[in-house]
């Protein structure tokens, strides 16, 4: 299948795009763009604590997608660049979704710090006691000064969840007041009201440093506006070779002009770890490059692409979600299809904000199930929304079927089948408030007296069944005539 | 490409965007990829297809065989793993920190894929272990994607904590062309499975599998059976059985392969009356879904007949009553306590005593309401009723009078144990709470074999 063998020169080349387009998008966790403020105020926490040995600590707070680990990722790429990272600090990274109580989070710490061997069979009394023991080693090196530590959390919330005792929070917030060692801690996380979950001793010792992160606070024009620049941005080529970059990362500390000039190049092309993990990108042609470029800018003009992206700003304005729109237009691409489609595009924005798989799933219903889901919209209808159990579904489609002549009578078991079938689709649900814990035997025997309650917006069951092509007319009509 | 299209008919458009989206071998997979759609749409068949052409490592989790965290853990791990070798595997920890270690010892950079076939079962869990799998790629070290196959569309997962978004596919039911054409497809499976099942002379052979002929019968079919049912499975199993019908006269020279209206007329009341077994499955343990790989199953050939007379006769609810044999208070038992269960006990006197002319008036007042709020006793299920209210009625619609024996009682166990009613195996007169857990067709069948009249007795049919 994947016939990279190609001679096609032509092939060859949309194929590199592609791929170097979709790395861009989607594995590039480092190149940060935006938020100069809220950047410089990590980049100033972990620079002060590394190089200086101060103590600090703090949250970082941002929707999901809104760049929060990016911009970690790349701060981190900074200093690594610019002091000797490795040597003169220790970074713990650890998540809520992966470290999910304090034992397994002390064993990812001291994995990190790579002090398994220290540890060994030893056994703490505490939680306390082990972590010092942790820093205690750390001391011990050969010149006696203690390395800096960054504890980044992410998914901060989860540490402190109810049900979990947040001696781990406590202990780190703790040692950033005591001198025993410089240390950063840095929680990060898309809960706004965090800081009520913890606990007072814990919350006694945070610094109660916020830094937020919202999408939208930064850019001085309409947020559209910045996404077609960032498109642009994510959809075209670094125009220098990729094969330079090595030359040009030479020459830029002997003189400044050059580094200037390569600011474009710079944001335009993927971090070296990535590139040097994909030999081949090097094959890229320059003149396609810039062809390919000419094509992203002419593209960027069109009011077609600026309304589309202007709809889905309306909706969203989540970048992470922005960039798998990218990802599914840039996959479109192929030899027979080398080019970016505008209508493309906005059918993929509109499945996105729109996706109306709730109407597509109605429509996939059989007739006689949708027709189940109608008698169930009359009778919520009439009672208030309230739940109905089977057989009163049924004595409403019986009411319709018996009226008609023209549908054939489906026998009462089948019926039932259907019914379980939206049961299990979801489309209709227990109604809440019904005790469960009655005999098993006997509620199973119970189902059909089992209340449900459409678990559909009506107006998604009317948008099902007017746009519902193969619907039989009687059916349609006895939908729009409702009440009985 | 081509080859998988005729293997996945009427797919085109959810095959070219799986095709696009994983892209070749070495080009950057998406982080996590959610599909949904109805029942049997072909969500597993095309992802597996695809992934089997991509050569891609995959590992297929499915979460109903996998219901805790740590075998799904350890499903992954060691379907990653070149060798056989026992992983242990508790916590997502483990999963990431294996996942590493894999990718430096020989995954490299590849592109991975695990697949979560229904999918809805994670909800069960922990909601983390979804939200971590959401954005397995961010967590470790490897060219990861993370697919979600459900029946469910994404609303229904309800993350409260929010989550990285995947990239959302569709897969919607197949029309009633493309219901035919894909089972039209099938041709072969079918012809083969009817020549297997009967003798059938080369002459006969002929006619049997010219396609018009099972086009014929696949329209008749799917007029009949394309309303209530679209589940493509349940649709082939059912084509099968009947097709099997439909080609009988034939097999016996009785109608001819050309008289198509009076196949028509041979089929059509079958259709209607097989209509009763959808969704049963009653003869599942046999050969009866086209398998191409069963040669061997003459020997299924009577059982299977045998058992659909059997299905046929177990199927109507109400020969199924009749051929319970209860002794004959049993059955006035069971009534009693069908009545108790769906009669308020308010109306009892009314119902059971003979001069109540008085509540007439109120009665077509109350009646009035319950029209309107429509909620008859019948539809709302059963109610408890206690052993003496049980007796009570039981006397009064028996016309003789019988003392109360112990006899009396253990039949009440006995319709307990038959699993007739509900309630307690344990007699005592003054707690004993039962409800009655069989419907109005059983307890109708039961009173006709004793002559008795439950509508009659019934407050909802007055
Ligand atoms: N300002 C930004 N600069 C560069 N990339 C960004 C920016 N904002 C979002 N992204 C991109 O969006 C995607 C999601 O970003 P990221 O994972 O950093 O978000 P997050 O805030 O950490 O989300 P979560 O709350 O789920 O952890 C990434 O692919 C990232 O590259
Ligand atoms: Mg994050």
């Amino acid at each position: 299948m994947s016939d990279l063998r190609t001679d096609n020169p032509l092939e060859v080349q949309i194929k590199l795009i592609r791929k170097y387009l979709k790395l861009k998008i989607m594995a590039d966790n480092e190149s940060f763009h935006g938020h100069a403020q809220e950047r410089n105020h990590v980049y100033d926490l972990f620079k002060r604590t590394v190089a200086h040995g101060e103590s600090h600590s703090a949250l970082m707070i941002g929707p999901r997608g809104s760049g929060k680990t990016t911009l970690i990722n790349s701060v981190l790429q900074q200093i690594s660049k610019e002091v000797d990272l490795s040597n003169d600090a220790i970074i713990v990274r650890l998540n809520g979704l992966i470290h999910s109580d304090d034992k397994l989070s002390l064993k990812a710490i001291t994995a990190q710090m790579q002090l398994e061997n220290a540890v060994g069979d030893r056994v703490f009394g505490t939680f306390a006691e082990n972590l010092a023991f942790l820093l205690s080693c750390l001391q011990s090196g050969a010149d006696r000064r203690c390395k800096s530590m960054l504890f980044i959390l992410e998914e901060f919330d989860l540490f402190c969840h109810v049900g979990r005792t947040q001696t781990l929070l406590y202990n780190l917030f703790d040692i950033t007041h005591s001198a025993q060692a410089p240390m950063c801690v840095l929680g990060v996380t898309n809960r706004i009201d965090v800081v009520e979950l913890l606990e007072k001793r814990v919350k006694s010792r945070f610094s109660h440093r916020h830094i937020f992160l919202f999408p939208n606070e930064d850019s001085q024009g309409a947020p559209h506006v910045k996404y077609r620049d960032l498109m642009v941005n994510m959809l075209c080529l670094p125009r220098t070779k990729t094969v330079s970059v090595k030359k040009n990362r030479r020459s830029r500390k002997s003189t400044v002009t050059s580094e200037d000039m390569e600011i474009d190049q710079e944001t335009n092309s993927l971090p070296d770890t990535i590139i040097s993990r994909h030999p081949n990108l090097q094959h890229l042609d320059q003149e396609f490059v810039q062809d390919w470029n000419a094509h992203v800018l002419s593209l960027a003009e069109e009011q077609k692409v600026l309304d589309c992206i202007e709809k889905l700003c309306y909706y969203t304005v989540n970048e992470q979600i922005f960039r798998n729109i990218l990802f599914e237009l840039v996959s479109k691409l192929s030899l027979n299809k080398p080019y970016i489609d505008v209508a493309d595009l906005s059918a993929i924005i509109d499945n996105t904000v729109a996706p109306e798989h709730r109407v597509k799933l109605l429509q996939s219903l059989s007739i006689l199930e949708l027709s189940l889901v109608i008698a169930m919209k009359h009778g919520m209808e009439i009672f208030d929304g309230e739940p109905m159990n089977f057989e009163m579904v049924l004595h409403r489609y019986t009411k319709f079927a018996n009226s008609n002549s023209s549908t054939q009578t489906v026998p009462r078991a089948v019926i039932l089948k259907a019914f379980e079938h939206l049961q299990e689709l979801e489309v209709i649900m227990p109604a809440r408030g019904q005790d469960h814990s009655t005999d098993a035997g006997a509620t199973r025997a119970h189902k059909h007296y089992r209340l449900q309650a459409l678990a559909t917006p009506t107006h998604d069951v009317t948008e099902a069944v007017t746009k519902f092509k193969a619907l039989p007319t009687e059916i349609r009509h006895w939908f729009g005539n409702s009440v009985v | 490409m081509e080859e998988l299209q005729n293997k996945v008919p009427c797919r085109e458009e959810q095959l070219n965007g799986l095709f696009n989206l994983l892209g070749d071998g070495d080009e950057c997979l998406p982080c996590s990829i959610f599909i949904s759609g109805s029942m049997a749409t072909g969500k597993t068949l095309c992802i597996n297809a695809v992934l089997r052409c991509l050569s891609y490592k995959h590992v297929v989790i499915d979460c109903i065989e996998c219901y805790t965290p740590k075998i799904i853990f350890e499903t992954i791990l060691s379907g990653l793993e070149d060798e056989e070798i026992e992983v242990k595997c508790e916590t997502m920890m483990d999963l990431v920190n294996g996942l590493n270690r894999l990718q430096e010892a020989q995954l490299g950079y590849n592109p991975i894929v695990l697949v979560f076939d229904r999918a809805e079962r994670l909800r069960n869990l922990d909601a983390n272990i979804m939200s971590a799998f959401l954005k397995l790629r961010e967590l470790c070290n490897l060219n990861i994607c993370c697919i979600f196959v459900t029946h469910l569309i994404y609303e229904s997962f309800n993350f409260r904590r929010g989550v990285r978004e995947p990239i959302k596919l569709y897969f919607s039911n197949y029309n009633k062309e493309e219901l035919f054409k894909i089972i039209f497809l099938q041709q072969k499976t079918f012809i083969h499975h009817l020549l297997v099942t009967y003798e059938v002379d080369n002459e006969i052979k002929g006619e049997l599998e010219k396609p018009e002929l099972f086009a014929n019968f696949l329209n008749a079919f799917l007029s009949v059976f394309y309303r209530p049912c679209r589940d493509l499975i349940e649709l082939q199993h059912m084509a099968c059985v009947n097709f099997m019908k439909y080609c009988e006269p034939i097999i016996k020279n009785e109608i001819s392969a050309m008289d198509l209206t009076k196949l028509w007329r041979h089929i059509s009341p079958i259709l209607k009356s097989s209509l009763e077994l959808l969704y049963l499955r009653l003869s599942d343990a046999k050969a009866v879904k086209p398998s191409p790989g069963k040669e061997n199953s003459d020997t299924d050939s009577i059982p299977h007949n045998f058992e659909n007379m059997l299905k046929e006769e177990l199927t109507s609810t109400k020969t199924f009553a009749q051929s319970f044999e209860l002794p004959y208070y049993a059955k006035f038992l069971l009534i009693a306590a069908y009545l108790a269960s769906y009669n308020s006990p308010m109306e009892d006197k009314r119902l059971f005593m003979k001069n109540h002319g008085k509540q007439r008036k109120r009665l077509q007042q109350v009646k009035a309401k319950a029209k309107i709020s429509e909620k008859l006793n019948t539809q709302l299920g059963p109610k408890v009723f206690t052993l003496h209210r049980l007796l009570a009625i039981f006397y009064a619609i028996l016309e003789e009078k019988i003392g109360l024996t112990s006899n009396l009682l253990a039949q009440i166990a006995t319709l307990v144990e038959l699993k007739l009613i509900a309630g307690s195996k344990e007699i005592d007169l003054d707690t004993a709470k039962y409800k009655c857990i069989v419907g109005y067709d059983f307890i109708s069948a039961v009173a006709q074999t004793v002559g008795f009249n439950v509508r009659k007795y019934l407050y909802d049919f007055m």
